[in-house]
C-alpha cells in the first residue's frame, strides 16, 4: 500500500520495488528525522524548484543521497558499526574500512544531512541550531558542517558513531570538534595527522617525509579502527575499494568532456550532487551514484547533440569554486545571472580527471594514499589549490572565476585574497572573490549574494560583447 | 625593581644594537611566537634570534585586511599587518624569517610571507598535532633542515660544542623563569603578573646573556621584596596567545581585585618548564624538549595533556578561578572552552570565565563587567 512518501521517493529516482523493499527502513529513518506527511508538499516543491528533475539521472542522484541518509540513520539498528569522517577528507582510509567489512558503515553524515535535509526537505536549520546549542555557537566562524553533525547527533537523528576518523591533516576545527564528540559522547577518535607546511613555490614538489608521516598516521588510524571496531582489514582492501569506486571517477572524467560544450548541458548543481557523493560516501552512495551517472551521461550527450543547455549559447563561462551543499539556490544564482558554469574546483582537480602522477614508490596503504593526496594538491597547501584553478581556465576555456571562500572554514579561507591576485595575474581573467558559507545559507543567502554576482556577470557579458565587436 | 628598569633600558636600545650587529655581519633570525623554534640553533650559528610577539592594536588588523579575510585569529592577522606594513621595525630587521607551522592561523601568515613578500628570506617547517614517535621524527627532520638552512645562511657551522653552549644558555634562562614562576605558589607572592609577563616578553627580544643577568638580579631583588599588597582571588589565566601590547584582560583582572598567579599561553609566553639535555644527540634532545616534553597547545589533538596540565596548575598554585582568554576565530580554543569547564568544576570545584577578543577597544566595557562579576562571585 502506498504511503505518504512514495511520491517523493519516486521523484527522487526510487523504483517502486525499491520503495516497497525499503519501506520499514524508510519509515524508521523518517520518524527519527522528524519527517512526516506534512513535509511532503514542501519537499516536492523544493526539489522541483532546485533540481532539473526532467533528467532521470538527476532524480537517481537525489535518490542515492537519500539511500545514504537512510543507511546512516538506521545503521546501528541493523547491527552495523558506524564510523564518521570529517569533510573534506582523504577518503582512502574510509574506503579501506568499507571494503574490509560489510558490518561497518563509513560516511560523512554532515554532508549527507546537508544534501538531504537541506537539498530535499529544506529542514536543515533546526539541525544547525542544535549544533550551535551543543558547543558550536554562532558568531565565531565555526564550521557549519560540524554544526550539522553535532546537531544531528544531539537530536538523535544520526547515531553516535563507534569511531571518528579525524582529518587532522587539513582542518583544526574538525579535529577539535572530534574532541568535542569524544567529550560529549565518549567516542574514540583516530587522528590522521598531517602538516600543511609547504612553503610558497614548492608545489608540485613535496618532501618525502610528508608522505612518510601522513602515511604512518593513516596506517596507525587503520590499526586503531581494527581494534575499536573488532574487524580485520583485508589485504586487498585498497585494491578492492579502488576497483569499486573507479567507475565513479571514470564517469566524472566523461562528464568533464560534456561540460566543455557550449551551451553547458546541465546545471552545476547536478555536478555538485556527484562531487559531494564521491567525497562523502564509501558504500551504497557510491554504487548508487555510479548507476545514476550511467543514466545521466547519455542524457547529457543527448542535450549536447541537440544544443540544449542551462545557459545561452555563448554565455560567459566561469568556474565556481564549489557548489552549495545544502541550498542549491545559491549555486543556481550564478546560472540565473546568465553565466555558464562548466566546472567547480573539484571537477577541475585530480578528482575530475586532471592527471596527477604520484612521485614515490611506496608499499604501505597509508603511504600510497598519502603520496596520491600530496600530488592531488588539496592537502598539499594553499598554493596547490590555486594552481588547480589556473589549470581549469584552460581546461574549460573560461572567461572568469567566481572564487568563493568559506568564511568559517580556515583551510579554505586561506585562499581568500591570494587566489584573486594569483589568478588575475596568471590567467588575465577577471576574478570575483566571494565570501560565502557553502553549508549554511542563513547568513549568505542567494539574495544577499545576488547583486555581486549579477554585476560580475554583466561585466563579463560586456567584455565578451566588446571582444566580438 | 631595578632589574625591570634594566630590561626597559635594554629593550629601548635593542633595535639600534641589533642593527649595529647586522652592520658587523651578524644575521638576524626572526620568528613568530609559539615556542617551536629552538633559539639554540640561531645562537649556535652566532645569529640573533628575535621573536615577533607584538599585537593588540586593532589598527594593524586593517593593514592585514589587504592580504587576508578577517576570519583568522587577530594575533596572526596582526603579524601579517606588521610584516606587510613595516610598522614593527623588528620585522624589517630580520634577515631570515623562520615559521614553524602549527595550525591554519600560522599557515596563513606563512602564505602571506611567501606569496606577498617573496623578497623576505623565509624558512618553513611543520609541527605535527599529535605526540607519537612519527610526529617526533617529523619535527626532528624539520629542525634538522632548519639547522642546515641556518648554517648556509650565516656561513657558520653549528658544531656540537657551539650548540651545547647555546643549550646551556637557554636552559639557564628557562631555569630562572621556572624559579620565579614557582615563587608565585606562595600564599602571598611577591611577583606581580605584569612583571613576570614583561620579563617573558622581554626575553623574546633581549640579548640572551643580558636577559639572564636581568633574571638573576630580579630573583635576587625578590629576596628583599615585600609580598604584593593585594589579597584578592588567585586567578589562573590561560589561552592561546598573550601578546606584547595585549594587556587589557590582565589589567582588568588586577583592577577588579584579582591576583594572577599563573599565565599559561601557547604563544607569547616562553615555555620554561623543561630543559634540553646538553649531552648526547643534541638535535634529538632539542626535538624531545621543544616538541614532546612541552605541554601541547590547544590545537593538539586531543588537547587532553594541556587540560590535565591546567588542572594540575590550578591545584598547585591554589587558584580560586580560571580565566580562559581566547582570541576570536581560534577555533581549537573556542571548542575546548565549551567542554572544559565541566571537567574543571568536577576535578577542582573551580569556576571558569571565558573571554574573547579581537583587539577592539569597544570590548573593554563588556569585558570589565564580566571580569568584575566573576571576581566578585569568587570572593563570595
Amino acid at each position: 500500500m502506498a504511503a505518504y512518501y512514495d511520491e517523493l521517493l519516486r521523484l527522487c529516482g526510487f523504483e517502486q520495488e525499491e520503495i516497497d523493499e525499503e519501506r520499514p527502513r524508510v519509515e524508521k529513518a523518517f520518524e527519527r528525522l522528524g519527517i512526516g506527511p506534512e513535509d511532503m508538499d514542501t519537499a516536492d516543491h523544493w526539489v522541483r524548484q532546485n533540481h532539473d528533475v526532467t533528467l532521470r539521472g538527476v532524480r537517481k542522484l537525489l535518490g542515492a543521497w537519500l539511500k545514504e541518509l537512510i543507511d546512516v540513520v538506521v545503521a546501528k539498528d541493523e547491527g552495523k558499526k558506524v564510523v564518521y569522517f570529517g569533510f573534506p577528507a582523504i577518503l582512502g582510509p574510509g574506503l579501506i574500512l568499507s571494503a574490509s567489512s560489510q558490518e561497518v558503515m563509513v560516511t560523512a553524515p554532515d554532508m549527507v544531512l546537508d544534501h538531504t535535509m537541506g537539498q530535499i526537505f529544506n529542514k536543515l536549520i533546526p539541525i544547525l541550531e542544535a549544533g550551535e546549542f551543543h558547543g558550536l555557537p554562532p558568531g565565531h566562524a565555526l564550521c557549519s558542517l560540524w554544526q550539522a553533525k553535532i546537531g544531528g547527533i544531539a537530536l538523535g537523528m544520526i547515531p553516535v558513531p563507534d569511531l571518528a576518523l579525524a582529518s587532522s591533516y587539513y582542518c583544526d576545527m574538525g579535529s577539535k570538534a572530534d574532541d568535542l564528540v569524544a567529550a560529549l559522547y565518549g567516542v574514540p577518535v583516530a587522528y590522521i595527522d598531517g602538516v600543511m607546511d609547504s612553503p610558497w613555490g614548492e608545489f608540485p614538489e613535496y618532501l618525502p617525509e610528508r608522505v612518510h608521516y601522513l602515511g604512518a598516521q593513516i596506517n596507525q588510524a587503520l590499526k586503531k579502527a581494527e581494534e575499536v571496531l573488532g574487524i580485520e582489514i583485508v589485504p586487498d582492501a585498497w585494491e578492492r575499494s579502488q576497483k569499486e569506486s573507479r567507475p565513479f571517477r571514470e564517469n566524472l572524467v566523461r562528464l568533464v568532456e560534456f561540460m566543455k560544450a557550449d551551451p553547458v548541458p546541465i546545471s552545476i548543481t547536478v555536478i555538485q550532487l556527484m562531487e559531494g557523493l564521491a567525497s562523502s560516501s564509501t558504500g551504497r552512495g557510491i554504487r548508487e551514484g555510479i548507476k545514476a551517472m550511467e543514466i545521466l551521461i547519455p542524457e547529457m550527450e543527448e542535450r549536447v547533440r541537440a544544443g540544449i543547455g542551462v545557459s545561452e549559447k555563448g554565455a560567459p563561462r566561469v568556474m565556481l569554486r564549489a557548489g552549495h551543499a545544502s541550498d542549491p539556490r545559491v549555486t543556481r544564482l550564478v546560472e540565473e545571472a546568465g553565466l555558464a558554469v562548466p566546472l567547480t574546483f573539484i571537477l577541475g582537480s585530480s578528482a575530475g580527471g586532471v592527471k596527477v602522477t604520484p612521485a614515490g614508490n611506496y608499499n604501505t596503504p597509508g603511504e600510497i594514499i598519502a603520496d596520491y593526496e600530496m600530488t592531488g594538491g588539496y592537502y598539499h597547501g594553499t598554493e596547490a589549490q590555486i594552481k588547480f584553478y589556473e589549470k581549469a581556465a584552460k581546461l574549460m576555456k573560461l572567461d572568469g572565476f567566481i572564487a568563493t571562500y568559506i568564511y568559517n572554514c580556515r583551510p579554505v579561507a586561506t585562499v581568500s585574497h591570494p587566489q584573486k591576485k594569483y589568478l588575475e595575474e596568471k590567467t588575465g581573467l577577471p576574478v570575483l572573490s566571494l565570501e560565502i558559507d557553502n553549508f549554511d545559507s542563513r547568513a549568505y543567502s542567494a539574495d544577499s549574494l545576488r547583486t555581486k554576482v549579477e554585476t560580475f556577470a554583466e561585466m563579463l557579458k560586456e567584455k565578451k560583447r566588446a571582444a566580438k565587436a | 625593581m631595578k632589574a625591570l628598569e634594566k630590561l626597559d633600558e635594554h629593550l629601548t636600545t635593542r633595535l639600534d644594537e641589533v642593527n649595529k650587529e647586522k652592520e658587523q655581519g651578524r644575521k638576524v633570525i626572526g620568528y613568530p611566537a609559539g615556542g617551536y623554534f629552538p633559539e639554540e640553533l640561531a645562537l649556535a650559528c652566532d645569529a640573533i634570534p628575535l621573536s615577533f610577539i607584538q599585537a593588540g592594536n586593532n589598527d594593524v588588523l586593517k593593514d592585514a585586511g589587504a592580504y587576508i579575510c578577517r576570519f583568522f585569529d587577530p594575533f596572526w592577522r596582526s603579524q601579517i599587518g606588521y610584516l606587510t606594513s613595516g610598522k614593527d621595525p623588528f620585522y624589517t630587521s630580520a634577515d631570515l624569517i623562520v615559521v614553524p607551522i602549527t595550525d591554519n592561523h600560522i599557515r596563513v601568515f606563512s602564505n602571506t610571507l611567501g606569496y606577498y613578500t617573496p623578497e623576505k628570506a623565509s624558512f618553513v617547517f611543520g609541527v605535527p598535532h599529535v605526540k607519537d614517535e612519527y610526529a617526533l621524527d617529523y619535527y626532528l627532520q624539520g629542525i634538522k633542515r632548519l639547522k642546515t638552512k641556518l648554517e648556509e645562511f650565516t656561513g657558520v657551522e653549528i658544531t656540537d660544542s657551539r650548540l651545547e653552549h647555546a643549550i646551556e644558555l637557554c636552559n639557564r634562562e628557562r631555569e630562572l623563569f621556572r624559579e620565579i614562576s614557582l615563587l608565585r605558589k606562595a600564599d602571598h607572592p611577591a611577583v606581580a603578573s605584569k612583571d613576570f609577563v614583561a620579563l617573558n616578553h622581554g626575553s623574546f627580544l633581549a640579548d640572551k646573556e643580558v636577559m639572564i643577568e636581568i633574571l638573576e638580579s630580579f630573583l635576587k631583588e625578590l629576596e628583599d621584596t615585600a609580598p604584593l599588597p593585594k589579597d584578592g582571588p588567585r586567578i589562573l589565566l590561560t589561552g592561546s596567545t598573550l601578546a606584547q601590547g595585549d594587556s587589557k584582560v590582565m589589567d582588568l583582572i588586577e583592577e577588579s581585585g584579582g591576583v594572577i598567579i599563573m599565565e599559561e599561553f601557547a604563544e607569547g609566553i616562553r615555555p620554561y618548564w623543561n630543559e634540553v639535555k646538553p649531552q648526547g644527540d643534541l638535535m634529538t634532545n632539542l626535538a624531545e624538549t621543544y616538541f614532546m616534553d612541552r605541554v601541547c597547545p590547544g590545537w593538539f589533538r586531543p588537547g587532553t595533556e594541556r587540560l590535565d596540565f591546567l588542572i594540575r596548575l590550578a591545584k598547585d598554585y591554589r587558584a580560586a578561578g580560571l580565566v580562559w582568554y581566547q582570541l576570536l576565530y581560534r577555533e581549537s580554543y573556542k571548542v575546548e572552552s565549551y567542554f572544559f569547564p565541566a571537567r574543571l568544576k568536577k576535578e577542582t570545584g573551580l569556576p571558569m570565565l571565558t573571554l574573547e577578543s579581537e583587539y577592539d577597544a569597544m570590548e573593554t566595557g563588556p569585558l570589565t563587567t564580566r571580569i568584575e562579576t566573576f571576581i566578585e562571585t569568587i570572593r563570595r
